[in-house]
């Protein structure tokens, strides 16, 4: 398939472009289908299509409501993860939209509460009436927030002591996040809620376009002179963090082909080809190869990891998504490799855009797992085969958080065990499970 | 881990299988010198003229340091002379290099040694190996570069196991070489006989007809000449695909049979002799020895089992076939890898038995291994150690099958005959290993646009059903459509591109830690008794 795309498939590029004419209504219903099609994947291109959507849809949603725009984006939202549910970053990109907008509300609300202290906004309707009843807690807490906010009434419970102080001091050092104390006052609610919301999903925008350098910024960092590194797949954050630690400093590329789900893409990454898919054109296509840089790349199959590992410095992965637990799920294969590197003690470290940081705790691995086109794990030259046997072809692998040594993000790295922090910065704990 | 001729692992009969080599040796030919076919006239009415008589009375008496250096002269020899053949420089060095490795009696090979050596002093600075000593024939500046070029395109870590290049054609054979060992180099190098159980049994039913055809030559004696004789054969298949640890038992055990022949056993009974010798070898170590190893191994599967191989091993074959005609019902999960996929032809033949089969790649390991119940694997070898050398991916599934997140470890069985193993040790795969052509990684066209092209059995009519999956699906791009497989594989001309190089090496080592038990034809045994039943069984 990437191999006959064109400008004219459905993809990123079409998307965005139909986006600016069609109006809102058939655009997400042009991203559910082209997320149930599989024609956008990739977790960035899922996340720059998601939030470029929600943007249109704020800025035609013509509401003053915080809450009524809550309720459109968790709308939207929801149908964007029941279309693709494996796509993670739809519902990160939705969570943080939704973070947006309570915080643009809340500030609203104390700026308006600095005015004059009148218990204005009580609103009974909650945007969460409809939410799932088997959490009474977060509408608790979201009622008793929603209602008299700066108030600060004794607090119920546990979770709500956890809840109150932070938006305060929420995700201080992220581009996407908003300085909650440099509002004027005297601004009227109703227009600044969406003006502020539009321009923090520009900002997340922004954050999608900027994250693998600012990732790469850190290679420096984790590469030493001559080191033997080992990859897997072709992902463009991985090759430009090596991309920059190559302008540097020599080492040497060991590269798993994942055949036979992303081979093409990494042969072509491999050796500078020109097959890419369009969803990722703009990023990769201006770029060099690292063999250009005099770096050696040696390209193996996946089968030879085990052999080769005795002789690898370092690992670094891309990966899909990864868990609040630390654990990740990345392209099938991964976590064979992984499980080598610990056994040889070679270090893991990972390289991911906080974006694809997903507050999902995994209770049951295999939901996460999506299984791809059998033929081409057996083509149909074999069609006598395929008759008689179950031919498996899963794209993912669940690679728990104890094979994983670093998480490089765009923030810095980090052990697996600190992630769930930097997932309480990103999403507000009710959005968690909108 | 093989598929081996037909007849040749079942049955060992006294007559053996005359019509069935020669066949595929022809509709070999055709497919694998589509090119060279105007060549091999040439050197081999060369060879016939020049060495004839040397090679007759030249191994009168000549101690075994003397035997090792002729048939190293005689390599470097042919070696020169390939190459010559290659850049069509022609005639006179060519004809000289055979004449001198012939008749490489003692005074004349220093002299070949120390032109060697001084060519190669003054020819650049080329690795020190002695694969480049029959440089100076070709020293112009021309091919030095493509070396160099060649050098960049191998991997630094395995430099020492770039040997020569495979041979890619019969042209330039010795003259001594049988026939049917021609054949089966070429078998063997384009893996149409692959595993070592069969390349084994291939190359002694092959080295039995070499016997059967050998007449001793005047003033000599078998047990002295047919081994060198048999030599050169050896060397030509290693020079076709390196040997297995199989087919250097099986010399090793031959040569010793042959050596302990009383030189005044007539002829024609020590022939016999060492024919017997062959058949009972083939019988004994591999045919019933994989009987009882399927048999043994058989026992191990329980009704409701899942069992997850690795590639296609004839072994595990026969015992899952075993356990399924004993009534077990059971489930079996295939991982297979690139380039060879030789677990498809496993699969098909336990899919056409009626057995539950489910097929995947090694990219997928721990989605199969994750409700395994056991996992069955062959070996291309065992090393003293209790490693397990085999096909490269087979340490990552014993792996998974050990290190599973949820704490249960999976048995590890390994089948084994103890033809496999070795007194050799191995502590990673990268000091012992098998170097394939990297071409075979280059990925064959995507299937949409196979279907546009000429069948690729056309080409290879008949052996198309012995094949492995990778040859003829990497060769049909390469000779049919050279230019659209450049335009859509990346990879196509990566010999161009400069710090880019693939590797395809051929087996790894499975750590002795995570192989519960090798099931051999003399028990099932934990893999720390490789080197005692070694070393009972080459004591025999």
């Amino acid at each position: 398939m990437p191999a006959t795309s064109l400008a004219l498939t459905p993809g990123l590029a079409s998307f965005l472009k139909s986006l600016k004419t069609n109006p809102i209504d058939t655009s997400i219903e042009n991203l559910i289908s082209l997320l149930k099609r599989r024609q956008i994947r990739h977790s960035r291109s899922c996340a720059t299509a998601t939030a470029y959507l929600l943007r249109s849809v704020i800025s035609a949603c013509r509401t003053a409501d915080s809450a009524k725009l809550i309720e459109r984006v968790q709308g939207v939202g929801r149908r964007l993860m029941a279309a693709q549910p494996r796509e993670m970053v739809v519902g990160n990109i939705v969570r943080r939209v939704l973070g947006l907008i309570r915080d643009e509300a809340e500030d609203d609300r104390e700026a308006e509460f600095a005015l004059s202290d009148v218990g204005s906004e009580s609103q009974p309707q909650t945007p969460r009436a409809y939410d799932d009843p088997s959490l009474p807690l977060d509408r608790d807490s979201l009622s008793i927030r929603s209602e008299d906010r700066s108030a600060r009434p004794p607090l119920t419970s546990m979770f709500s002591l956890l809840s109150h102080p932070e938006p305060e001091h929420s995700l201080p050092s992220t581009p996407g996040s908003l300085s909650p104390g440099g509002r004027l006052p005297g601004h009227g609610p109703s227009k600044d809620v969406r003006a502020e919301v539009l321009e923090g999903i520009g900002e997340i925008i922004d954050e999608l376009g900027q994250v693998d350098d600012q990732i790469a910024a850190y290679a420096l960092d984790h590469i030493h002179s001559n080191e033997i590194i080992l990859t897997h797949t072709s992902s463009t954050t991985v090759q430009k963090f090596l991309l920059k630690a190559a302008a540097k400093r020599k080492f040497t590329v060991i590269h798993a082909e994942s055949y036979p789900n992303n081979h093409e893409a990494t042969h072509a990454t491999v050796s500078g080809g020109s097959m890419h898919d369009d969803d990722n054109l703009g990023f990769e296509t201006f770029q060099k190869p690292l063999i250009e840089h005099g770096i050696t790349v040696i390209l193996i199959p996946d089968s030879a990891v085990f052999a080769l590992m005795s002789r690898v410095n370092k690992v670094i992965l891309g990966t899909h998504s990864v868990l609040a637990n630390g654990g990740l799920v990345a392209a099938a294969g991964t976590r064979v490799i992984a499980r080598a590197a610990k056994v040889h003690q070679t270090p893991i470290v990972v390289v991911s855009g906080v974006y694809k940081l997903s507050p999902v705790y995994p209770f049951d691995f295999d939901s996460l797992i999506e299984y791809g086109d059998a033929s081409k794990v057996l083509s149909y030259e074999d069609g006598d085969l395929v008759d008689q046997i179950d031919v498996q072809n899963p794209i993912y692998d669940y690679v728990p958080a104890e094979l994983v040594d670093l998480y490089i993000t765009n923030l810095g790295g980090h052990a697996p065990s600190y992630l769930y922090r930097i997932v309480s910065d990103h999403y507000r704990k009710e959005d968690i499970s909108f | 881990m093989a598929e081996p001729t037909g007849p040749a692992l079942t049955a060992p009969s006294p007559a053996p299988t005359p019509a069935s080599e020669p066949q595929p040796a022809t509709e070999n030919a055709p497919q694998t010198l589509p090119i060279r076919d105007s060549k091999p006239a040439k050197p081999i009415a060369k060879d016939a003229t020049a060495p004839a008589d040397a090679a007759g009375n030249a191994d009168k008496a000549l101690t075994p340091a003397e035997l090792k250096k002729k048939a190293k002269a005689e390599k470097a020899a042919r070696r020169a002379r390939e190459k010559v053949e290659k850049e069509q420089v022609g005639g006179p060095a060519g004809g000289a290099a055979p004449g001198a490795g012939g008749q490489a009696r003692a005074p004349t090979t220093p002299k070949k040694d120390a032109a060697g050596g001084a060519a190669q002093k003054g020819g650049k600075a080329a690795p020190p190996r002695r694969g480049s000593g029959p440089g100076p024939f070709g020293a112009q500046s021309a091919p030095v570069e493509q070396k160099k070029k060649k050098d960049d395109k191998k991997v630094a870590v395995f430099g020492h196991l770039y040997g020569q290049q495979r041979r890619t054609t019969v042209a330039g054979a010795g003259k001594e070489v049988h026939p049917a060992v021609l054949a089966l180099g070429l078998q063997l190098r384009d893996y149409v006989v692959c595993g070592s159980s069969a390349r084994c049994v291939a190359t002694l039913l092959a080295f039995k007809r070499v016997v059967e055809s050998y007449t001793t030559p005047l003033g000599t004696s078998l047990a002295r000449h047919l081994t060198t004789h048999l030599s050169h054969q050896i060397t030509y298949l290693s020079t076709c695909r390196p040997l297995s640890i199989t087919q250097g038992n099986a010399i090793r055990a031959l040569k010793l049979a042959i050596s302990s022949i009383d030189p005044s056993t007539p002829e024609s009974s020590a022939k016999a002799t060492l024919c017997d010798f062959i058949d009972s070898f083939i019988r004994e170590k591999i045919t019933v020895a994989g009987q009882v190893i399927a048999a043994s191994a058989a026992q191990k599967v329980r009704d409701g089992d899942v069992i997850v191989t690795f590639a296609g091993s004839n072994v595990v074959k026969d015992t899952l076939l075993l356990a399924h005609n004993q009534g077990k019902r059971f489930r079996v999960s295939i991982i297979d890898s690139r380039p060879l996929f030789e677990g498809k032809s496993l699969a098909r033949a336990l899919a056409k038995a009626g057995l539950d089969v489910q097929y995947t790649l090694v990219h997928a390991t721990t989605h199969a291994i994750k409700d395994a119940t056991k996992v069955f694997l062959g070996a291309h070898a065992m090393t003293s150690n209790g490693g397990l050398y085999s096909r490269v991916g087979t340490a990552l599934v014993a792996m998974s099958a050990k290190e599973r997140a949820s704490g249960v470890e999976i048995p590890v069985i390994v089948c084994c005959e103890t033809v496999k193993f070795t007194d050799r040790v191995a502590l990673d795969s990268i000091v012992v290993n098998e170097i394939a052509d990297a071409d075979e990684l280059v990925s064959s066209l995507p299937p949409q646009q196979l279907t546009g092209l000429p069948d690729p059995g056309a080409n290879t009519p008949a052996p198309a059903d012995n094949k492995k999956g990778g040859k003829p699906t990497t060769a049909a791009p390469t000779l049919e459509t050279p230019a659209s497989s450049s335009s859509t594989s990346p990879l196509a001309n990566w010999k161009e591109t400069p710090n880019l190089q693939l590797l395809n090496i051929m087996y790894d080592v499975t750590p002795a830690e995570y192989v519960d038990m090798v099931v051999t034809e003399m028990g099932s045994l934990p893999p720390s008794a490789v080197p005692i039943v070694h070393r009972i069984s080459t004591n025999l």
